[in-house]
């Protein structure tokens, strides 16, 4: 356990956490988009930014992203300084020039008391905002799917040769971390549409609910070395018959300690 | 468009097969055929192991890499603050018209690529175009079409 400081109270944090664990823990509010406990931590969205100083350091303090700083015994952390409320006024005021509509980006910005950008707002901006959390995500499945492409104002998350992706498995881990819900899919019937792909989805032997996709089903088997039984039944059919078998076992015990 | 695939695996052979070697071998990719054709990309993500993602990744992100074929002969026309103001606009409009192309183009003949860059750092001797790594300092319009080779 390291002991440091967050805004004057002395609390533990567990050696190499992240200061952004160990301040969120303490209920501390601090914004993120790029953010999340399933990937890697790369401080492209900026908005996490702390203060920290030691004693050492006399007077001396830095702005660092707290997502990307270990703790250090002895270190102490602002978070709500007025030039981080500044800064982060800023940073917000910047994603509200480039991706307006995003109702996250506006929620956000609301609460920091801000309901328009000082910079031009980009006409044509989407709700992407380059965090490649989706790209991270993708990575660390092991699909590689989709990628950065192109570099400074057209750089945008494509598939391979700007083609629908070829290694994707649908299984839309990209559009569920995508902090500003910018990454959009349709389940119609037994197709999903995702980066312009169709994948056929699996349906529950039991109850008929849609399940996965083929692709994710056959990705997980090879992966975990499952047998193809494993996906014939949806969650919930699963857990009942779970239940049903637990019930026969627990009943034939009874019969024999009688 | 064809391309000798021999010489993409060539050139993949004599290289490590790991993803270090990724950038060399693009650049080798692209010094021999003048941009990245689809062909090599797939076969340079098979060879050292990089996921065809990444490799598009890396290929767009560097200006040295082109996905679209480009001439023989590629003129480089510095458009830095100190080139800009001795006239390399002027110079910039001299070869467009020379060529009927824009900067960014090749022309139909495959013969010549036009690229602007924002500083090649020989500032003394602007303004500057470079043809085929070649520089040359001082440019005057009436000179364009000697530096190109064309009548």
């Amino acid at each position: 356990m390291v002991t440091i400081t967050i805004n004057g109270k002395a609390v533990q944090a567990n050696e190499g956490e992240m200061l952004l664990a160990a301040i969120r823990r303490q209920g501390i509010d601090t914004p993120a988009l790029c953010h999340h406990d399933a990937i890697e931590p790369c401080g492209s969205c900026r908005l996490c930014m702390v203060e920290i100083t030691k004693k050492e350091w006399e007077g001396w303090t830095r702005s660092v992203t707290s997502c990307l700083y270990p703790v250090e015994p002895g270190l102490i952390v602002s978070t709500h300084t007025p030039q981080l409320l500044e800064l982060r006024k800023t940073i917000l005021e910047l994603y509200l020039a480039r991706s307006s509509q995003s109702e996250v980006i506006q929620k956000m910005a609301e609460d920091y008391g801000i309901t328009h950008s000082s910079f031009p707002v980009i006409p044509d901006g989407d709700d992407c905002i380059m965090c490649y959390a989706c790209t991270r995500i993708c990575e660390e499945l092991g699909c590689f799917a989709i990628s950065a492409v192109d570099r400074g104002h057209d750089k945008k998350v494509s598939g391979p040769l700007r083609q629908p992706p070829p290694d994707c498995i649908g299984c839309l881990s990209c559009a569920h971390i995508c902090p500003t819900g910018f990454i959009k899919w349709q389940d119609l019937d037994s197709t999903r549409t995702i980066w312009e792909r169709q994948f056929e989805l699996l349906s529950c032997r039991t109850c008929g609910k849609r399940t996965i996709t083929r692709d994710f089903a056959e990705y997980l088997m090879k992966k975990r070395n499952l047998p193809a039984a494993y996906f014939e039944l949806c969650d919930d059919c699963k857990r009942t018959e779970t239940a049903k078998t637990m019930g026969k076992i627990v009943v034939a015990a009874q019969e024999v300690l009688k | 468009m064809m391309h000798d695939l021999s010489k993409i695996e060539e050139i993949i052979d004599r290289s490590p097969k790991e993803p270090g070697a990724l950038i060399a071998v693009l650049q080798d990719i692209q010094r021999e055929f003048h941009y990245l054709p689809c062909e090599a990309l797939t076969a340079t993500s098979r060879a050292l192991g990089v996921p065809l993602s990444k490799v598009f990744s890396v290929s767009t992100f560097y200006n040295a890499f082109s996905l679209t074929p480009r001439g023989e002969k590629i003129i480089r026309i510095c458009q830095g603050t100190a080139c800009h103001i001795k006239g390399a606009k002027l110079v910039q409009e001299q070869i467009e018209s020379n060529l009927g192309i824009k900067a960014g183009e090749t022309t139909k003949d495959m013969k010549y690529t036009i690229e602007v860059v924002n500083c090649v750092g020989a500032c003394a001797m602007a303004p500057v175009i470079i043809v085929n790594n070649k520089y040359h300092g001082k440019v005057r319009c009436d000179q364009t079409r000697k530096l190109l080779g064309i009548k």
